[in-house]
């Protein structure tokens, strides 16, 4: 299983902000993102504005998920 | 000298905390101020410090009545530690001070403080420019800005320097 999390207007607009999914179902944060953008009914392809963070840590989209990974999509950071 | 830090334990050459209810930066200033006296008889020869505060108006001069600051547990803090050592590494500075607001802050509360604390003037001020603008760009926070109505909207990016 993956933990996935959504923060910001991405957790409001989805209606969700964490969410259990099976590791069969994807095998990067792009892929699942994919599945996510649906549900949101925006573009398949990741935004170059929303980053990706892999086990708390800013990562590349299509690292290669490894079970048990908790995986992030990230709104604008708009901290200070 | 400018690796007279390394006499510093690990918990006061960088000292984070994150705040649901409003802090009072000046206060976490003079704690850590006087942390740092008592660890080496002496205040540091320079310091640095920025607080930032919620602001009445967005980006388009509409006015706010609050802010809401969302964060991600666990890599905001993870965050914020790595950027706050990059920049006394870089800067050869002796000790970081963060604060940092989370949950909803009424107008003129304090957001964040920054105090780099160093030998020199341009080290303590170099370093907390560098890592306060790392902290808006790379450390997740995520600032909803509250109206009068009631509407909201999600603030996307930072306002310009």
């Amino acid at each position: 299983m993956l933990r996935v999390r959504l923060f910001g207007e991405l957790r409001e607009r989805a209606g969700w902000g964490e969410q259990q999914v099976s590791h069969a179902y994807a095998l990067t944060p792009s892929q699942l993102w994919q599945t996510i953008a649906a549900e949101l009914g925006a573009t398949p392809d990741l935004p170059a504005r929303i980053r990706v963070a892999v086990n708390q840590q800013f990562s590349d989209a299509n690292v290669a998920l490894c079970n048990g990974d908790e995986v992030a999509f990230l709104p604008p950071i708009s901290g200070g | 000298m400018a690796m007279r830090w390394r006499f510093y334990p690990r918990s006061v050459v960088v000292e984070i905390s994150l705040h649901p209810t409003p802090f009072h930066p000046l206060a976490l200033l003079a704690a850590w101020e006087d942390a740092l006296i008592a660890r080496t008889d002496t205040a540091p020869a320079a310091t640095a410090c920025f607080v930032g505060r919620v602001r009445g108006h967005d980006g388009n001069g509409e006015p706010l009545v609050a802010l809401e600051l969302e964060h991600y547990p666990g890599m905001t803090e993870t965050q914020i530690e790595q950027l706050a050592q990059q920049a006394l590494q870089h800067h050869q500075a002796l000790a970081v001070r963060v604060a940092h607001r989370v949950g909803r802050a009424a107008l003129g509360e304090a957001l964040v403080l920054v105090a780099v604390a160093a030998d020199r003037r341009g080290p303590a001020q170099r370093a907390c420019t560098e890592l306060l603008e790392a902290l808006k760009h790379h450390a997740p926070f995520w600032k909803k800005e509250w109206r009068a109505d009631g509407s909201t909207q999600w603030v996307q990016g930072n306002t310009p320097l």
